[in-house]
């Protein structure tokens, strides 16, 4: 085991394999606030990469909702029953993650799901936390009893990741270039360790050529300096992909830099297992927080009252109005006089979003011509 | 089925040697005849050389009832959880494998009995498949390499069966999807609708040439060299054959490699003695990888050619 710092821990932790940084890192911003689970990502990446034969089951891209939604059934109440209550002490770490709890004889706490728990990737879809008369006649506190969002998945291309960990063949590798998680293809002898060990189950094994496969976060669109199928097809227009930086590095001209670790609006998904992924949420506002610390770790309280502040800040209202506006990866964006505007990585100008949208207000009655002939009439919206 | 669990790693890596003299742990053992149930088993013996005898013309490399195989000497080989190298198995479901051999000159086989009253021959999502190998030295030399499949700069050959090549040989076709799911029903797939070329790319591991993900196949014995845990590379001239099958509780196995063993190692001579290691996995234990059953160096005589 080496000793690697993890700062989304805010300590040093146990890994198998020396900490090695790729050059850049991919990552997804996703604004959990935005999303109406109509599985666009879902399908976009479903045509693209999973329609072959021996991949029905595999959605290296989906959208469940919580707390109720899994996929594979049960896979995050899963890990957070076997590795038991952990603390937080402030914002370091004080509890075990899946590398310093494994059982003797494994590199990774971890455990396997089962053919049928793959086959139901919408279960507790739209499931809301409580019965309606708890909310409905209950005026005084809307939200508090009654509750659900929906959570984008997939892969998070994670810094240590717990599938290169476990595999005992190496056949799982980080890039890096851009820090993007791939299963050696020809390496892979399909022994499934990387499916028991990965605590998001996002890697998935192939029926017909019988190795393991995972998203691959669409690298070549990556390489062509464009966003990922899931984030270009999103009609909610709430995921980013970009790079991310290690704290100590961070740019705040940069996108997910400033996101992450200036404005501290967007969190990891369940850091506390250690694994330092790379995808990050900024956290639904309408939720109890007691629950999203525990998905997101802490800084749950102090990202949602930045959210509901991004009216009044225009950089980040800007930045977040310029998710879902080009296909094109951004590397640096900028506000003024009320546009928001998005850079390519020599500075030029890609695309440009007006903070507020022009408005035209038409008189309710209004009197014209049609043919020569006077008209009158009001305006009927349905 | 006896239960040994040994965990002493260097009983396991340097114990026994290539002689045969097994003492592991606490189940030491002697030359003891073993009565076996059964009309086709013969009796065996234990911590004993397992010698090929030479028959005169072809093996009987997919027939486990030939006369030629109740010649040869039975000998049983004790086996433990693989608890060397991470993952470990961590209890093991059978504790011996039964091991002949014979040899005609040209091409030395080995048939191998365990019991398992499962038989697991698809691979899917948490479902593994039953398997067997055997282990032999590149080289001849007085000390045998690593047990823990040879180490960097000692390589081992290794010659694997698997229940699913087994199956998909006995079925003429590959086996995946349609016999894993009977029922299954599909729309439209990719190569309904897109040139072979384009829709072989969603078999990417197909297409990046992994042997495992290869439609046709000839043997259900794989070839592989390694230099210890997780190095298993697949030989590019695949020479092994041998065949399997599952009756009454137990798996009766033929592994078979041409003597020569031309651009792997030394030839497996008459006269020369080899030392020999097996794995046996299990596919309702979840068996797979180093998740395995694991014996001791074991000695193989080739035996005098008439």
């Amino acid at each position: 085991m080496a000793k690697v710092r993890n700062w989304q821990l805010g300590r040093d932790m146990e890994y198998p394999y020396a900490a090695a940084r790729p050059k850049r890192q991919f990552t997804m911003i996703m604004d959990t606030n935005k999303c109406i689970a109509c599985q666009s990502c879902t399908i976009a990446c479903k045509s693209t990469w999973t329609w072959g034969k021996g991949q029905e089951f595999m959605l290296w891209n989906n959208i469940e909702t919580k707390p109720f939604g899994f996929y594979p059934t049960g896979w995050d109440v899963n890990i957070l029953e076997l590795l038991g209550e952990q603390e937080w002490d402030g914002d370091v770490y004080a509890g075990q993650t899946v590398f310093e709890a494994a059982p003797e004889g494994e590199r990774v706490l971890g455990w396997a799901p089962a053919e049928e728990d793959w086959s139901h990737p919408n279960i507790g879809e739209d499931e809301p936390t409580g019965n309606a008369e708890e909310t409905t006649y209950v005026p005084e506190t809307p939200h508090s009893m009654m509750w659900m969002y929906y959570l984008q998945r997939i892969c998070n291309h994670c810094t240590y990741p717990a599938c290169v960990a476990a595999c005992p063949r190496e056949a799982i590798y980080k890039r890096p270039e851009d820090g993007i998680v791939l299963v050696d293809q020809t390496r892979c002898r399909g022994y499934q360790e990387c499916l028991t060990a990965c605590p998001y189950k996002k890697t998935m094994f192939n029926l017909e050529t019988r190795v393991s496969e995972k998203c691959i976060a669409c690298y070549p669109k990556i390489e062509q300096g464009l966003q990922t199928q899931c984030t270009t097809s999103c009609i909610g227009r709430l995921r980013l992909t970009n790079f991310l930086s290690a704290p100590d590095k961070a740019d705040p001209r940069k996108p997910a830099d400033f996101l992450v670790h200036v404005r501290k609006i967007a969190l990891p998904i369940y850091p506390q297992l250690g694994l330092e992924p790379n995808v990050y949420y900024i956290p639904p506002v309408h939720v109890p927080t007691k629950y999203l610390t525990q998905m997101f770790g802490p800084g749950v309280d102090e990202a949602i009252a930045m959210y509901r502040n991004a009216k009044d800040d225009p950089e980040l209202l800007g930045l977040l109005m310029l998710f879902g506006s080009t296909e094109r990866i951004m590397d640096t964006w900028d506000v003024r006089d009320g546009v928001a505007r998005a850079y390519d990585e020599d500075g030029a100008e890609i695309v440009a979003v007006p903070l507020r949208e022009p408005t035209f207000v038409r008189p309710f009655e209004f009197a014209t011509e049609v043919a020569g002939e006077p008209v009158t009439g009001y305006r009927h919206n349905t | 089925m006896s239960e040994t669990k040994i965990t002493r790693k260097d009983a396991l890596l340097y114990g026994g040697a290539a002689a045969g003299g097994l003492v592991v742990g606490g189940a030491a053992v002697a030359g003891v005849a073993v009565a076996v149930e059964g009309a086709k088993q013969a009796p065996a013996v234990e911590g004993e050389p397992i010698v090929a005898r030479y028959v005169d013309g072809e093996l009987p490399v997919t027939d486990p009832d030939a006369g030629a195989w109740s010649d040869a000497q039975r000998v049983l080989v004790p086996l433990v959880a693989q608890q060397i190298a991470q993952p470990y198995l961590d209890k093991a479901g059978v504790g011996e494998l039964y091991a002949r051999a014979l040899h005609n000159g040209a091409e030395v086989a080995l048939l191998l009995e365990w019991d398992d009253d499962s038989v697991d021959d698809l691979d899917g999502i948490r479902r593994y498949h039953d398997a067997v190998a055997v282990q032999l030295p590149t080289r001849s030399g007085s000390t045998p390499p690593a047990l823990t499949m040879g180490s960097p700069g000692t390589p081992v050959h290794i010659l694997q069966w698997r229940a699913t090549w087994q199956r998909d040989i006995d079925s003429e076709g590959r086996t995946g999807v349609d016999q894993i799911y009977p029922a299954v029903v599909h729309d439209v797939m990719p190569d309904d609708v897109l040139p072979p070329e384009t829709a072989n790319l969603y078999w990417v591991g197909r297409e990046a040439g992994n042997p495992l993900s290869q439609i046709k196949r000839s043997t259900p014995v794989e070839e592989v060299v390694a230099e210890g845990f997780g190095s298993a590379t697949h030989l590019p001239n695949q020479t092994a054959r041998g065949a399997g099958v599952n009756e009454d509780g137990r798996w009766r196995v033929i592994v078979a490699v041409p003597s020569e063993r031309a651009g792997v190692g030394e030839a497996l001579a008459p006269g020369t003695s080899w030392p020999v290691a097996f794995a046996v996995w299990l596919g309702s234990r979840e068996n797979r990888g180093g998740r395995k059953h694991i014996a001791n160096w074991q000695t193989l005589v080739i035996g005098a050619q008439r």
